[in-house]
């Protein structure tokens, strides 16, 4: 009994006290449990049980902070209250907030005017879209601890709620002339010390990119207000990273955001191409209509390129790049290898022709198909070929040759492709077939890749790989084809012989009962 | 020595050493009942022994290539199909065998259950029959993973999952059956200790227990044949039958495996062998065991995640138990048959029960499905289609025993009809049409065994 007693004790002690330990939370001041205990017009209480269990979930620091600033009256409303705990942030940034008196002024609703108040459920008409509550939480800055101050001025941590701005704020005109906008967000990202800080993988040239690009030029040079700025990309609070699905410049989103200015007629009236032909307004339907614009935005393949790709961020076009016609080489380089060494690359040149826009186009680039090789009309080959090269018949033959030899391995392809699926559904053995129909469709690639080098061995050389796989491929479907044929006689013959044997039985057991 | 006379022959040599003759008087002399019903039933018996011994042929040459291993099953079973001359074939006649297997002992049990040849004294045929059965499911689910391919190690982390549900050992019958918490190569080798080791070592010995009884008291003849039947002499008029059938069977089972290599293609009884297993992977939707299990695996969606304080699953297994149970005790409940009097309750118990277990199969095959088949309305487009078909099969059931065999014993098969009735046309959950059609059959059940007591007590009263 003793030796119980004397373990049992220590254990008693000991979850008494982790139970007392655990009864101690801080105590909620009359204050702040006003706030909590507060009932709305129709009897409910303000405050939501969902955010009484985001504040019950704070740690002890920022329930402190929370009780500091009921106490100091920043909050005095429920609702107020209400709005800070909806936000349900993590600890590292609503410590931030809590700390920041500027936002904890402008969210109150009796102190601010629709105009000026950041809030969750934004005034129609009246509450600017840039004062999005939740936009302004999730903004890139206000993660790493830059909040209204960083831009605007004041210090946030004073109790005096007066306003004082940087310098660089412009006291009036902000949007008449929007060239300042620039040199205020270069100040920080145009100086890789400062930026060292936050994100060392950041470039710090977007100024200088911006303002040599036709962009940077409209606004600066020419001063015309419908020129973009950063805003106009970057969206005003509610900045997130370009790796954020939600951001403007998200890739999926890069084209509505492009689009928003390119798209509109009215916008772009007056504006002219470097030939001097009207800003065309159709981009983005072409877009959308191409395999890019397809592949990106319909499939969501985040490796389809939007239209910073080949025009650039900041800046006019890709780096190391002379002339946007030459971005398709950033991915197909292959192709534009090929074409580098082709006689094509120097008679485009003479003709000042973009080089894979010509044929493909550019911003409604199709799928392509063999038949764009095939005599006829419809031949990109002949189009050009008669105006321009009608004395060479040898390259109207180059183009049926590579049209011919593609056509038939690709019929073989899909035909054997469907054989193939047949004979599996029999029992046979495909693997080699598939095999053979992966080599030649390695083969139908690499060909189709080499018209680009406009050369008939060069083309031959792709295309001998899959000429040899169709041989093979077609001995192997005759050899399970035989397969199979051999299955079924040896079917029939034991069924036969089966059939025999069982006629004999009944003849046998017709005697034995006769 | 014996002195029967056989000579100097090859029997006489052996019956010198052996003593056959009482053997061979006792196959002389055998004889198998003939009745006013149609003598097929008796064959599917021998039929189902037929397609296990192919089973076991088949099985014992594809278990010279196979290697159970992470690494080596899937690819073993491969190169078996596409290299090993005739490999391919006797896969195909594996599986389409078990299946068969499976249809034939099915239609055994039942038309055992429809004739009843349960009764006394063959109870104890009916007891190892039952477990027969269990033990061919056994097969047929240790069987699956072996292959080792993507949709089998789904399905059996699926079908293994459901042992949790057993109250108390659940975890720990999870444990042993997977050799662990998960479904891994520590599974695939004791399902294959289980499907080539211990199930057909208690299968052959349990085969034997249930041929002995068999042969001790010979075929059940029809119920109340107050005198002998007339007989058919087992060997060599019954055993030829036999042989003939068998033959019939196994040319089936050739053209089927030549023509239809991977089975037909509905979902539970398709055997391509597809991509292998992938543990890393994630489970797909649409994951369905073997056709014979469908109707549980229907049962336990049609129940709520928590039930009465229990868990769906739990009170499923229970449910299944329960029914499972009344099946194996059936020659014990069913006290007009042990009289030798006709049981149209049971019979109707019987025809219920393949109704209820043909509505819940129809349901995992997702009869009638619109795209998506997950989608609200294209759920309750299956039921009602479902219920069509089984209100459509329970309609033609009931005309044929009420024009043909004069039954008038409609209370199960009414009740399994109602439940698909309420659930299928009217909308209503599963579990409450169910326990609505239970109560009425429940009901029903007790004002016929009312009337009945009364006929008794008051045998010339009014009607």
């Amino acid at each position: 009994m003793r030796i119980i007693s004397s373990f049992l004790c220590p254990v008693l002690c000991v979850s008494l006290a982790a139970v007392a330990a655990d009864e101690k939370p801080g105590v909620i001041p009359e204050k702040l449990a006003g706030l909590f205990a507060a009932q709305g017009k129709d009897g409910k209480p303000t405050i939501t049980p969902e955010q009484r269990t985001y504040f019950d979930g704070l740690n002890d620091r920022l329930k402190a902070l929370l009780i500091k600033t009921v106490e100091a009256e920043v909050i005095t409303r429920p609702e107020h209250l209400g709005t800070i705990l909806a936000l349900g942030l993590r600890p590292q940034k609503m410590e931030i907030l809590l700390q920041d008196n500027c936002i904890l002024c402008h969210t109150d609703p009796e102190v601010q005017k629709p105009e000026t108040l950041l809030t969750l459920s934004p005034a129609p008409g009246k509450t600017p879209s840039h004062l999005n509550l939740q936009d302004f939480v999730d903004d890139v800055h206000f993660l790493r601890g830059l909040s209204c101050a960083g831009c605007h001025g004041g210090d946030p941590g004073s109790d005096k709620l007066e306003h004082s701005f940087v310098k660089e704020w412009p006291s009036a005109g902000r949007d008449k002339d929007r060239g300042w906008i620039l040199s205020f967000c270069a100040r920080c990202h145009s100086d890789s010390t400062f930026m060292n800080r936050f994100n060392p993988a950041l470039p710090t040239d977007q100024l200088a990119k911006y303002k040599d690009s036709p962009h940077g030029k409209f606004l600066l040079e020419a001063r015309d207000a419908r020129a973009p700025d950063c805003l106009s990309c970057h969206g005003v609070h509610g900045i997130r990273s370009a790796k954020n699905p939600l951001s403007k410049v998200y890739r999926k989103r890069v084209p509505e955001t492009c689009g928003a200015c390119h798209s509109d007629a009215k916008r772009m009236a007056g504006l002219t191409l470097s030939d001097g032909s009207p800003m065309p307004t159709n981009q983005l339907a072409e877009y959308r209509a191409s395999v890019h614009g397809r592949a990106l935005l319909e499939r969501g393949d985040l490796g389809a390129p939007a239209c910073n790709n080949c025009h650039g961020n900041h800046a006019a076009m890709p780096i190391g790049l002379s002339s946007v016609s030459q971005s398709c080489s950033l991915c197909h380089a292959g192709n534009a290898s090929l074409f580098d060494g082709s006689k094509h690359k120097q008679a485009f040149e003479e003709h000042k022709w973009p080089q894979c826009a010509k044929c493909h186009g550019n911003h409604v680039i199709a799928k392509t198909h063999d038949s764009m090789l095939a005599a006829g009309q419809e031949s990109l080959c002949n189009k050009c070929h008669q105006q321009y090269a009608k004395d060479n018949p040898e390259c109207n033959a180059t183009a049926t040759y590579f049209y011919t030899s593609l056509a038939q391995m690709d019929q073989v392809w899909n035909e054997f492709g469907v054989t193939a699926d047949r004979l599996a559904m029999k029992g046979l053995d495909v693997d080699p077939i598939h095999d053979k129909l992966n080599e030649l469709a390695d083969s139908l690639k690499q060909a189709r890749s080499h018209i680009h080098s406009f050369s008939k061995n060069d083309f031959q050389r792709a295309a001998d790989p899959g000429e040899k796989a169709v041989l093979g491929i077609s001995r192997l479907v005759e050899e399970a084809k035989a397969e199979y044929r051999f299955r079924q006689l040896g079917l029939v013959t034991t069924i036969a012989l089966m059939g025999l044997v069982m006629l004999a039985l009944y003849v046998k057991l017709r005697r034995l009962e006769r | 020595m014996s002195d029967s006379g056989h000579g100097q022959g090859w029997l006489g040599w052996l019956d010198r050493r052996y003593q056959i003759t009482p053997l061979i008087e006792f196959l002389r002399h055998k004889e198998v009942p003939k009745g006013p019903h149609s003598m097929v039933w008796y064959y599917l018996g021998g039929m189902t022994m037929f397609f296990f011994l192919v089973q076991v042929v088949t099985g014992v040459l594809l278990l010279m290539y196979y290697q159970p291993g992470e690494a080596t099953a899937y690819e073993s079973i491969r190169y078996l199909t596409t290299k090993v001359p005739f490999g391919w074939l006797m896969r195909s006649v594996h599986c389409w065998s078990a299946h068969l297997m499976i249809i034939s002992l099915v239609t055994h049990m039942f038309s055992t259950m429809m004739l009843k040849a349960y009764r006394p004294p063959r109870e104890l045929t009916w007891v190892t029959g039952y477990i027969l059965f269990a033990l061919t499911l056994g097969f047929g689910f240790s069987g699956y993973l072996l292959p080792w391919n993507k949709l089998a190690f789904f399905a059996t982390s699926v079908g293994t999952d459901l042992v949790k549900s057993v109250p108390l050992i659940g975890n720990w019958l999870l444990q042993v059956l997977r050799g662990g918490p998960d479904v891994t190569a520590n599974t695939l080798y004791r399902f294959f200790a289980l499907h080539v080791v211990i199930l057909p070592l208690a299968f052959v010995s349990l085969i034997g227990v249930h041929l002995l009884f068999v042969q001790r008291q010979g075929m059940a003849p029809p119920l109340g044949a107050k005198v002998a039947p007339r007989g058919m002499r087992f060997f060599p008029s019954f055993a030829l039958r036999d042989l003939l059938l068998w033959l019939v069977c196994f040319m089936v089972l050739l053209v089927l495996a030549v023509f239809v290599p991977y089975g037909p293609g509905i979902p539970g009884m398709d055997w391509e062998l597809g991509q292998k297993a992938d543990p890393l992977a994630p489970a797909f939707p649409g994951i369905k065991p073997e056709w014979y299990f469908l109707w549980e695996y229907q049962l336990l969606k049609e129940f709520p995640p928590h039930l009465f304080g229990l868990e769906g699953p739990q009170l499923c297994l229970l449910v299944v138990s329960l029914l499972l149970g009344i099946w194996a005790i059936i020659p014990w409940l069913d006290r007009q048959a042990q009289r030798e009097q006709p049981s149209p309750g049971f019979s109707d118990f019987g025809w219920g029960a393949i109704l209820f277990l043909t509505f819940l199969t129809l349901k995992a095959w997702d009869i009638g499905a619109m795209e998506p088949a997950t989608s609200g309305s294209s759920l309750k487009v299956i039921s009602r289609t479902c219920a069509w078909w089984t209100i459509g099969a329970g309609a033609v059931i009931i005309g044929i025993r009420w024009l043909l065999h004069r039954h008038r014993w409609f209370v199960f098969t009414g009740a399994a009809l109602l439940h698909v009735v309420l659930h299928g046309w009217l909308g209503l959950p599963y579990l409450v049409a169910g326990v609505i059609a239970a109560v009425l059959a429940a009901v029903g059940i007790a004002m016929i065994f009312l009337r009945t007591a009364e006929r008794r007590v008051n045998p010339g009263g009014s009607r």
